[in-house]
């Protein structure tokens, strides 16, 4: 099989669609859950007041990044934690492979991290002979069957209790008919060995506050606070755009983001690390890193209108409304950050011939840029990154020339109404088949009847 | 040029021109209007809507006796650092990784997530590997909202915070809610002089 790609999208997506109902299921249900708690606990807050604030902050952040990751990095330096810097995935990867190579590391724990999977870390580091258990539960469920993650933050969503099931009883020799209870704690007593064997503990971050150095991570089940507290070493992978001013802005953007994700007023635990175990702690890492990773970050930035995709949060929110994600999940995209912003991100991070045909995976019905906790304007940067692609020449010269031609018609009345008198009058089996994009749609539908008359005269005459 | 270097050229060439935007100021929490709720109050219910336990008690006297008798229930304990000797509970002393029970002085608590604040100094192993977890925390140490906690939080700063809101729980499974996933199953907070029975 060859390495997924965001290229494959559209044959993807229709395999998934065809030949696997159950993903679809599965998808469409955890989604639909999803966003009715993010609703629900929406509608005790003032969300568009949250949203005003968290979007602001993340812009101040990112129109001072110079100043606060410098001021970032001093405070971190204070704390203890060795601060690295790495341009792209092979650098941040070469920086940990020395980590674990001078410590002689053996066994690493992960906890949940999208940016590890961007940067493809598990891999990298079984290649160096270090054996990597993710500890986050569908983190660990998706590594024991060799998937990606398919969702930002539920990474097996696309995964019924059937397959969960099946797969513990193969691994973990729970009986066929476990309840999801009885897997849970097969997984908790499986991992806790790992926890307490590992010498490594690997994270993200969800935000790096400047002024305190505090790296900050969000989540339910508790393995990121013990990845990051019982092995003797923690290195915690951060994007540059996740440095925020102050602890304090903490407050609404930990809210937020837990509100947005799952429903929830905060996540169950919450870690507030600031470095190395100090003298008069019991217990904690002994050497802390912290690796700030830009690969592809700055070039997003540099973008006077797409630099807005960098207040991304990772709450998931748009992909659990977005019609098009529920029918098919992460995988069909290609690349780790799927549905709605994914489809942002991608141009950025992949560049915009790598990311084809991303941009088009939507359908442009706004529901993201509604729930968007930190107001990106998603269906906006789709239709730049099409302009743009369409500038660049990545889409098929027919369909230039089509929508160049539905620009001319639509801008010149009496062309536009001669055009549609003529289309209507073309027998649907040849104009049907002819059209691209009908040719699609009628494969598997039969014809409508069309109106001999326009819209325009039988408005003139007036529509009973 | 270090990557460092590189990176920081990089972030202030395309910031070169760009307006920069100002900060909005602290996060005021914004709610539509309701009654006010005494921040015990808010914190037991946003804490048991999470599916943890709320124990209110009177005194430390109190305390001492609830905790004397969980832990005897429980078989064995491990004992957070900073808990005051009159709280400790005469049980079976084990390490984290062992014990059945837990229990932890916390530091205070946020009403507006349901949280409490737990402190490295504390120790980080007894907070989340034994299956029950009792956090201590007295009445007046619990705060109206995160950002307050925050301020009150930033001039001393241990190397690892953590706030805990509720008993570990996973959905991961065909989206069906399992707690005691990685941290404990059951998580209490003990509140000492709510001025609730």
């Amino acid at each position: 099989m060859s390495r997924p790609a965001p290229s494959g999208y559209a044959a993807a997506a229709e395999e998934t669609i065809r030949s696997r109902p159950d993903v679809r299921a599965s998808v469409t249900a955890a989604t639909r859950n999803f966003d009715a708690n993010r609703a629900r606990a929406w509608a005790e807050i003032e969300p568009d007041a949250w949203r005003d604030w968290a979007r602001d902050v993340k812009a101040h952040a990112l129109t001072h990044l110079d100043r606060y990751l410098e001021e970032a990095e001093e405070r971190l330096r204070a704390s203890g934690t060795r601060v690295h810097w790495a341009e792209s995935a092979d650098d941040a990867l070469g920086i940990l492979g020395r980590i674990v190579a001078t410590r002689r590391i053996r066994r690493a724990v992960k906890a949940k991290s999208m940016l590890t999977e961007e940067l493809g870390v598990n891999a990298y580091l079984e290649g160096k002979g270090v054996h990597v258990r993710e500890t986050d539960l569908g983190e660990y469920i998706i590594q024991l069957l060799g998937e990606p993650p398919s969702h930002i933050v539920g990474p097996a969503i696309h995964r019924s209790v059937d397959d969960c099931r099946a797969l513990f009883h193969e691994v973990l020799g729970t009986p066929a008919d476990a309840d999801p209870d009885v897997l849970a704690a097969a997984a908790r007593e499986a991992l806790r060995s790992d926890f307490l064997a590992a010498d490594l503990g690997i994270s993200g971050g969800n935000f790096l506050a400047a002024d305190t150095g505090t790296l900050a991570l969000i989540e339910n089940e508790g393995n990121i606070r013990l990845s990051t507290s019982a092995p003797r070493i923690h290195v915690a992978l951060v994007g540059i755009e996740k440095i925020v001013p102050r602890l304090e802005d903490l407050s609404g953007l930990l809210q937020i983001t837990s509100r947005g994700a799952t429903g929830q007023p905060l996540g169950i635990y919450v870690s507030l690390l600031q470095g190395p175990r100090r003298e008069d702690e019991p217990d904690g890492p002994e050497e802390v890193h912290v690796i700030l990773v830009d690969n592809g970050r700055t070039r997003l930035l540099e973008d006077d209108r797409a630099w807005e995709t960098l207040r991304c949060v990772r709450c998931g929110a748009c992909l659990n409304i977005c019609p098009v994600y529920r029918q098919t999940g992460g995988h069909a995209y290609g690349f780790t950050y799927s549905g709605p912003i994914g489809a942002v991100l991608a141009p950025g991070l992949l560049g915009l011939a790598d990311a084809m045909p991303l941009p088009y995976a939507s359908s442009l019905c706004g529901a993201c840029a509604d729930v968007c906790p930190v107001r990106i304007p998603i269906p906006e940067l789709l239709l730049y990154w099409r302009r743009r692609a369409v500038e660049a020449g990545l889409v098929p010269a027919g369909e230039r020339l089509a929508m160049r031609g539905f620009a001319a018609a639509s801008t010149r009345p009496r062309l536009f109404t001669a055009a549609g008198d003529v289309l209507r009058h073309i027998p649907w089996e040849l104009g049907g088949r002819a059209l691209p994009v009908l040719r699609g749609w009628s494969r598997e539908r039969s014809p409508p009847t069309l109106d001999r008359r326009s819209f325009q005269s039988r408005w003139k005459e007036g529509i009973e | 040029m270090s990557a460092r270097e590189t990176i920081l050229t990089r972030v202030r060439a395309a910031l070169d021109g760009r307006e920069k935007e100002a900060h909005p100021g602290p996060f005021l929490a914004w709610r539509p209007a309701a009654d006010p709720v005494p921040p015990v109050r808010a914190f037991a219910e946003r804490f048991t809507a999470a599916g943890g336990e709320v124990v209110n008690v009177a005194s430390r006297e109190e305390a001492t006796s609830w905790l004397q008798s969980a832990a005897t229930a429980a078989g064995s304990v491990v004992l957070g650092a900073t808990l005051s000797r009159e709280l400790q509970p005469d049980a079976p002393a084990l390490p984290p990784e062992s014990a059945a029970m837990g229990i932890s002085r916390a530091r205070g608590a946020v009403a507006e997530t349901g949280s409490l604040i737990l402190d490295a100094r504390d120790g980080r192993r007894a907070q989340l590997l034994p299956p029950f977890h009792v956090m201590v925390v007295e009445a007046g140490e619990i705060r109206e909202t995160l950002a307050d906690a925050l301020r009150s939080l930033a001039g001393d700063l241990p190397s690892a915070v953590g706030l805990h809101s509720g008993p570990s729980k996973s959905a991961d499974i065909g989206q069906i809610l399992v707690q005691g996933v990685h941290g404990p199953g059951r998580a209490v907070a003990l509140i000492i002089g709510s001025g609730v029975e």
